[in-house]
Order: C-alpha cells, then structure tokens, then sequence
C-alpha cells in the first residue's frame, strides 16, 4: 500500500533502469484505502495510455487500486491519475436520477419521464426538419460498445452525419496524420519500441505529464547503461524538455517550419535510406523540392531557436539507429496540426525507421478511449476505418447493418465537432445530445459555446455522472454509470484493447451510456430493412461481438479478440484475427501500407487548406501499398501577436488533472495538488509587466479575458502558459463567470486545422495586466514545467 | 495588338476579381470560420498570382498596374459586414448564402482556371520556359481553391437544402 499523497509529490516514482533489449522491470503501483475482498479487472481511462489495472471491491464500493504487472502496457505501474482518480466513484454529489427542465428548473424524474420527453422531441424534429436536425457531441471516455451503439444510432437509425467525439479536440490529427501518411488510421508503432530505441524525438508532446507511465519507460531506458538520445520540441521547460540532449523551444505554431528544416539536413547529409525511399513511398521528389527551401538559418529566424541547435537535433536524428518519434497537442493543438504531423511521419520515412524494433512513429491519442471513437465511426470516418467515398465500403457496411446504403450519410465527411455546434448555432441543428464530456469549458471561445448552449430553440441533452457546466444548461440531463460500473472495452494509441469488468453497481438510478442508446433506440422504433431492431444486442459482450464482425477484415481487425480471451493476463493489440490470433505488436513490418484505393480510409487532402483529393486522380495515381511524403510549407498561425495583443497564449494540462476536472477535482489529493487556475510568464515577460510571483494578473483576448495568479516559470520569452482544466461548476452560478472568469477557453480562437478539422487553441494573441498583489504563494502544483524561477 | 499580352491581361483581371470576391465572401461569412480564415488565404493567393503575371504581361507590352492587397477583415465595410454576419449567422437561411457565395466563387475559380489553361498554350507555343513554370505551379494552386470549393459544397449543400424541406 503506498502512503496518502506520496505519488503527488513523486510523480513517477522509483527508477527501475533497464538497457536496451532488456524487459522493463515491473514495479506494482496500488493505492487502496480499505482491505478489498475481491479484485476485478479493468485498465485505467485517465490518460491515453491504458495502462492495465484491478479495481479493489469491498462492500459493493470501490476502495482502491493496484497496476497489473503482467499487462504489456505498464508492468504494474500507475501514474497519480489512475491511483487518486477513482475516488470520484464514491463522490456523494453523483447524479443519481433523471433531471428534466420544468419552468426554467432541473428537476429529478423518472427515467420513463425523461425518456419519453427526449423522444417526443425527437419525433417531432424527425417529422418537421428530418435527420439532419440532430447531433451528438460524444466522448472520449465511454468504452468502444457505447460509441459503436451510438454511432448505429446516429447513422442507421436516424441517418445524420453529425456524430462526433470531444476526440476531435485531443485526437482528430493522430487520425489524419496517420490516413495522410499511410493512407488509413492506426498506430503502427509498439510500446516494446521504447525498449530498443537509440534514438527519442518528443515533438510538443509533454509525456511527462500527459502519459506519465509512458515517462517512466523512457526515463528508465533515459537512466539505463544505455541512454538513448533525446530529442525534445517544446516551448515550455517540461520534464522531458529538462532530460533533453537537444531541447528546441520554438515560438508556437511553428512546427512545421522547424520540421521542414530537420528534412532538409536528413536530404542534405545523406542520413536516409534511400532503398526504403524509392520502394516504399512517393512524393520524395516534391518533398525534396519544398524543404529544400528550408535551410536551419530560415527556419531558426521562424522558429526562434538558433540554427545550431536545428543542426544538432538533426545530426541526432540522422545518426541514430533506432528512432521513436511521437508528438501530441504541441503539434495537434497548434498550427498546421496535420502538416506538422505528417513532417513527423515524414522523419521516420525518410530514415526507413518504421515497421521494425525500436523503429515507429507515435501518434499519440489524448484521451483512453479516443482510439475507439475513431474504430466505431463515432467521430469523422465510418466504423471499421472505412472510407465514406468509397461506394463498396459503405455497401459494405450497410450491408453488414441490413440497411439501405443511402441511409447512413456518406455525401460528405462525418460533420466534425465546431460544425456541430455551427450549425446548432445557425438553427439547423435543433437537438444537440452530449455524452459525457464538457463543451461549455472544453471548446473554444466560451462565450459562444454558452451562448449557443443557452438557446431556447436547442434541445439539450446531457449524459453525464455530474452536473457539469454544461448539464446545467441542458434540457435532460440522464445520469451515467462510470467506469467501474459497467463493462466494455477500450483501446490505447499502441492498439492494446483491454477489458474493464463492471465492479460496482452505479449509484441510484444512473445507467451506463450503452442502456441509454439501446432504450432510445428501442423507444424511436429504429428497424433494419427487415424490420427486425436495428440494434440486435442488448448487453456489452453482445455489442462487441457485432463490433467484431463490423471490424473483420479491416485494419483494426478484431475478429479473433473474445472477452474471455482478454481476462487474466495482459491486454491484447490489434489487428487479432486468424493471421494473429495473439494480436499484433508492430503494424508495416514487411513496409506494405494500406493506401491502396479500395482498401485506404481516404483519398487525403491538401495539407494547407484542406480540400479533398478526387477519387479517380486518387486511382489514377493508386500509390498501392506505398506510404506518403506529403510535404507542406509554413503557412503562419491565423492570429499573430500585435500592438494590442503582444503575448503568444498556450494553453494545456497539468499531471493532476483531466480535462474539465469532472472527476479529478473530486479525488481530494488530485484537488489539493492543484485547486485553482494559474498563468505561466518568462520572468523577462514579468519583470517589464511589473508582475511578482503570486500577483493576480489578467490575460485576455479580442475573445475574453480571464484571472489567475501568475507564475514566474521557465517558459519561453513572448508566451503565455494558461491550463485548460478550470471551469465554474464548483462555483456559485456554475455554468459561466460569476465576477471572476478563469476558464482557458474564454480566449481561444474558433479556428481548427483544414485537414483534421481540431480546434486550434494554442495559438491565440494576449495581454496580460498586473490587477493586484499577491498574497504570497499562488497554490499551484509543483511539477518541474511549473518550476517557479527565481 | 499584342494579343498573348492581351491574355495575359485578362488572367490578371480574373484573378484579381476572384480575389475581390473572397474578399467579399470572406466578410459576409465570418459566421463560418473556416470560410473566413480560407477566403483570407486564397485572397492573398489571387493577389500574389496577379503580382507574378505582371512581369510576363510586361514583356508583351502590357504595362499593369500593381495588383491591391486588400484582403479579409481589412477593408472599409469589414467590420459592417462581420456584424451582419453574426446577426444572420444566426439564422438557418445562412446555408443558403453560403452556397451562392460558394457558386459564384466557384464560376470565378473556373474562369481563372481557363485562363491559366491559355497561358499554358502560349508559353509551350512560344518557348517560354519561364513562363511555363510559373502556370504550372500557380495554375495547380487555382485547381486547389477548385478542389476546396467542391469541398465546402459538398458538405454544406444538404444542411442548407435538407433541413425542413417541405415544411
């Protein structure tokens, strides 16, 4: 049993070295707070790295938990998230009954009530403005059955293309980077990777934090007898930054520039494999052309960083001999996201490091589920990765579903999260449904969202276990089970699919998200063309057995996966069927991708603005198995600092929270560790502002404006740091400012990124004013990023 | 009568009219962001295609004046024109304005595309290289604002269209 707080304070715990070609030594993480009876087994949803682990149960609750070391993904380990977080379980404020609004009022209801108020409403929608009068916004966080339902709802049972995840905020550019590289979603590296690299190259990826059981692994190969080179791209002195060989902090928005650079010294050195080059992929000529254009001197003067250190990073890359690339929200959430990305994926190509030991690019997923809302077709492509213009996939599938091809809505991508709320702003979109995730703090420029929100002729609904921000402004709020008290599965960016077993019953009257769409379904009447249910399963096991066969011969083939097959030991990677009935560790190891035309997700896009590539010029030019360089220039961020707004805001997570802080703010060590807001200033920045460490500051936007305490760190001269994770609902008022606003999202921008469609929101102009004295040390968390200076 | 500078002229005179016309569209739909941000690009875009015309019109006794770099959010009514896009933005009827701003840009495209199609012809029947060059690449550019177009109206035209028809 490990001491109250202690993994607050050591985040990563003790080193467990290991060299290269060695096993990582497992070390088995457990937090309980009372003697379990029995242990139930499940993986951990507070990151995207799903690391496995058993829920302790004693006397029908949850009372701790502990890694399992033989789950290939942490060898036992577990970051403060996972040990702290499940407490939120046991929360007394659980939403535990139906809310419908009366007379401008929540009020509790049966779930008949509720039910049936959701599908009169949606009735009535169906027969004045059809199909395309709905949306769902979804979550990162339900399990693969729920969104798999929920996306045969959306597109079988009432045939609108807007169903999309909060994935698209955290997970959307992976997606694409990955289709635009090797012509269909997946992430062909494996964790074992970490094991046998030489050679680490983190671009805006704050693992430290964000993946801390990822940091472990490579801080122990990092502390091995073999240390690998390090690489790090980040504007904000993280952990990793700090371990760093090369640690480039470049101006944000500006990836794509320095990638380009990186390019140009692999070409001009010679560091490529020019056989790998030639055989498998195309484009090199017209990639050779653009970054020839990128000398480190342009690039550095783009960047901000010297073009040394561009030359250095580059002889790193160039000299290794086993490269692990990854990269997350400091290229996802920034500028150009997919082009930078796909720079990345470039890197690894150029270098023919794919599809071997210790050779692989991550692109990394923010959230634990987020890999399953792109498999399910719950966000911007069709369950099974499937291709919505191309006409034998979707007959495929409609086939598979007994419904006529022209029912599930392929004209045009699945409509992306901003769109949603586009259109719910413009009136066309009258029902919006939202599954457990939290708009009016999460999406950019809040005043928008609330007011869009708020609109008396939207009809809300909200599943959630808590009455977040945005359930306040809803019209139904239908209480949800969490993890622990259901069961599915869900899948992490190395394609590990785990099984979480239902430990506990929900509190009340709260249901898992699966019940929910299975009775709405039910209630709507939604049939197959032989008028038999559209939705033939009525439990978790049944979901993913249709699932499977949904999935079977698709990349992401679960076909040979069962329940029972992923009980006992450790998770298992996908694809897993007749060829690899144990799953698959590496994807691409004999160099073939999936771009073939009939078998690829898409036929790609021009990286600068977005416009879709034609299907025949696509088959004309069928690359048949080959992989992509896409090359991309720099094109500046659409909003730049000026006189008004001289400060570049960056905004991000802290290692103690999740997204809106739903769960986290309630487990009482995750709170403690970081309760409030705070805003992150070079102490060069400070200094001419007259701000102290501790001083109240304000930063605002041509959007909104925000307060928080000031905190003098390492950041980059010019930029802003500001966290994403504060909102109101523990507030007097609880879905908006009431006097002091603190959320992030007050100042982003409402732009997202041509090809993945994810919102841009690292990438704003500010100021910042002194507005008082402090009253000595802000209470925020001490994490190196957040190291205070001086 | 120098008929290539005359061609040559009319490419610069579409492209600075189709530049106009995302300026114009870009304020009008400053509800839909993506189409503010990409009218702004492609704004730019036309202007600088115009600029890279002059040289190879001058030669052929066209002398053009400098193109304008009035691009989105930048000119006189702007600021008029977001305010009026906010209020109508909020009405299901902005499908509608969208997909005829759409269709205009989308005929100005093709004209521009038509005469990067001529400018090809004469410089392979005049040897001209550098001229040459230059279509291929700004031509493919005119082919990509074409791409982004169909884009734009294949998803937007259902919602516009669909959404209580026959209500």
């Amino acid at each position: 049993m490990q001491m109250d707080g202690e993994r607050i304070v050591d985040v990563w715990g003790a080193r467990t070295p290991y060299e290269a070609g060695g096993e990582w030594p497992a070390r088995v993480d457990e937090l309980v707070l009372d003697e379990p009876e029995r242990w139930v087994q499940s993986a951990c949803v507070l990151c995207s790295n799903g690391c496995g682990l058993d829920i302790g149960v004693r006397g029908g609750r949850i009372v701790g938990v502990r890694g399992r070391a033989a789950d290939r993904v942490n060898h036992g380990r577990l970051g403060p998230k996972g040990l702290y977080g499940w407490q939120a379980n046991n929360s007394p404020d659980r939403l535990t009954r139906p809310l419908v609004r009366r007379d401008g009022e929540l009020r509790e209801a049966s779930w008949d009530e509720a039910m049936e108020v959701v599908v009169a409403r949606s009735r009535e929608l169906l027969e004045s403005m059809g199909p395309l009068s709905f949306g769902f916004y979804t979550s990162g966080q339900l399990f693969a059955e729920e969104y798999y339902a929920q996306a045969k709802v959306a597109r079988a049972g009432l045939g609108t293309p807007h169903l999309d995840g909060n994935t698209r905020l955290c997970t959307a550019t992976a997606e694409w980077a990955l289709i635009e590289s090797f012509g269909c979603d997946g992430d062909p590296g494996s964790y074992t990777d970490i094991d046998v690299c030489d050679t680490l190259f983190l671009v805006g990826h704050n693992v430290a934090e964000t993946q801390t059981v990822l940091w472990m692994r490579m801080l122990d190969r990092l502390h091995g007898r073999d240390r690998p080179q390090l690489v790090v791209v980040d504007p904000r002195p993280t952990p990793a930054a700090r371990e760093a060989d090369v640690w480039l902090p470049i101006r944000s928005g500006t990836n794509v520039a320095l990638l380009n650079a990186i390019q140009h010294e692999l070409i001009v050195n010679g560091w490529l494999d020019l056989a790998f080059v030639e055989e498998h992929t195309v484009g090199f000529a017209a990639l050779e052309k653009i970054v020839s254009a990128y000398p480190p001197e342009r690039a550095a003067d783009i960047c901000g960083v010297s073009p040394q250190a561009i030359r250095d990073a580059a002889r790193v890359l160039g000299t290794g001999e086993r490269l692990v690339s990854t990269c997350l929200q400091g290229v996802y959430q920034s500028n150009q996201a997919t082009a930078a990305a796909v720079q990345l994926n470039n890197v690894n190509l150029l270098r023919g490091m794919i599809g071997k030991p210790g050779c692989s690019v991550f692109q990394m997923n923010g959230q634990p589920t987020a890999e399953n809302t792109r498999e399910t077709g719950a966000n911007g492509a069709l369950p099974g990765y499937r291709n919505f213009e191309n006409d034998a996939h979707v007959d495929d599938l409609a086939a598979l579903w007994n419904v006529d091809p022209l029912t599930i809505p392929h004209w045009a991508p699945p409509t992306h999260a901003l769109q949603i709320f586009r259109f719910a702003e413009e009136g066309s979109i009258r029902l919006l449904w939202i599954t457990c995730t939290n708009p009016a703090v999460s999406l950019p420029e809040l005043h928008r969202i609330r007011s869009i929100l708020s609109q008396e002729r939207l009809f809300v609904v909200v599943s959630d276990a808590f009455l977040t921000e945005t359930a306040q402004l809803a019209d139904v709020v239908l209480p949800a089970a969490l993890w622990g008290e259901k069961q599915g599965t869900y899948t992490n960016a190395d394609r590990t699919v785990h099984l979480s077993d239902k430990a506990v019953e929900p509190p009340g009257e709260a249901r898992s998200d699966l019940d929910m769409f299975l009775d709405y379904a039910h209630r709507m009447g939604f049939t197959d063309r032989d008028g038999e249910p559209l939705l033939r399963f009525a439990t978790p096991e049944e979901a993913f057995e249709e699932f499977k066969r949904v999935s079977a011969g698709r990349p992401c083939d679960y076909s040979g996966l069962t329940y029972e097959k992923l009980r006992g030991g450790s998770g298992i990677q996908w694809p897993c069927n007749a060829e690899f009935p144990d799953g698959c560790e590496r994807l691409y190891v004999n160099h073939v991708f999936p771009s073939h035309a009939a078998y690829c997700e898409s036929y790609g896009h021009d990286l600068i603005s977005g416009a879709e590539n034609e299907p025949d010029e696509y088959a004309a030019h069928d690359p048949g198995g080959r992989a992509f360089l896409k090359a991309a220039e720099y094109v500046p961020s659409p909003e730049l600092p000026s006189d008004d707004y001289p400060f570049l805001l960056n905004t991000g997570r802290t290692v103690y929270h999740w997204h809106t802080r739903t769960k986290t703010a309630r487990a009482p060590e995750l709170e403690r560790a970081a309760p409030e807001a705070w805003v992150e200033l070079a102490p060069e920045d400070a200094e001419r502002l007259g701000v102290a460490d501790g001083d109240l500051v304000a930063v605002e936007s041509a959007r909104g404006k925000i307060e928080a305490p000031a905190r003098l760190t390492g950041i980059r001269a010019g930029v802003v740091f500001v966290p994403f994770h504060y909102g109101y609902w523990d507030e007097p008022e609880g879905s908006e400012p009431n006097g002091s606003p603190h959320a992030a999202n007050e100042l982003t921008i409402t732009r997202w990124d041509p090809v993945s469609k994810q919102p841009i929101y690292k990438t704003a102009a500010v100021r910042v004013q002194k507005v008082a004295d402090g009253d000595g040390a802000a209470a925020v968390p001490a994490v190196a990023s957040q190291e205070r200076l001086g | 009568m120098n008929k290539i500078g005359l061609a040559l002229k009319e490419l610069y005179r579409a492209e600075e009219e189709l530049a106009d016309e995302y300026v114009k569209v870009g304020e009008r739909l400053a509800a839909e962001h993506d189409v503010w941000y990409d009218c702004r690009r492609f704004a730019d875009q036309c202007h600088l295609h115009a600029a890279a015309i002059r040289p190879f019109a001058a030669r052929h006794e066209q002398d053009l004046d400098p193109p304008d770099d009035e691009t989105v959010g930048q000119t006189t009514t702007a600021a008029l024109r977001h305010k009026l896009s906010e209020v109508l933005g909020r009405r299901p009827e902005s499908g509608l304005l969208l997909l005829r701003s759409l269709r205009q840009l989308y005929l100005q495209a093709q004209e521009v595309s038509f005469h990067w199609i001529v400018a090809g012809q004469l410089a392979q029947a005049t040897r001209d290289h550098e001229l040459l060059e230059l279509v291929d690449e700004l031509h493919r550019e005119t082919l990509t604002q074409i791409k982004w177009l169909k884009t734009q109206v294949k998803q937007s035209s259902p919602q516009a269209l669909v959404v209580g028809a026959g209500t």
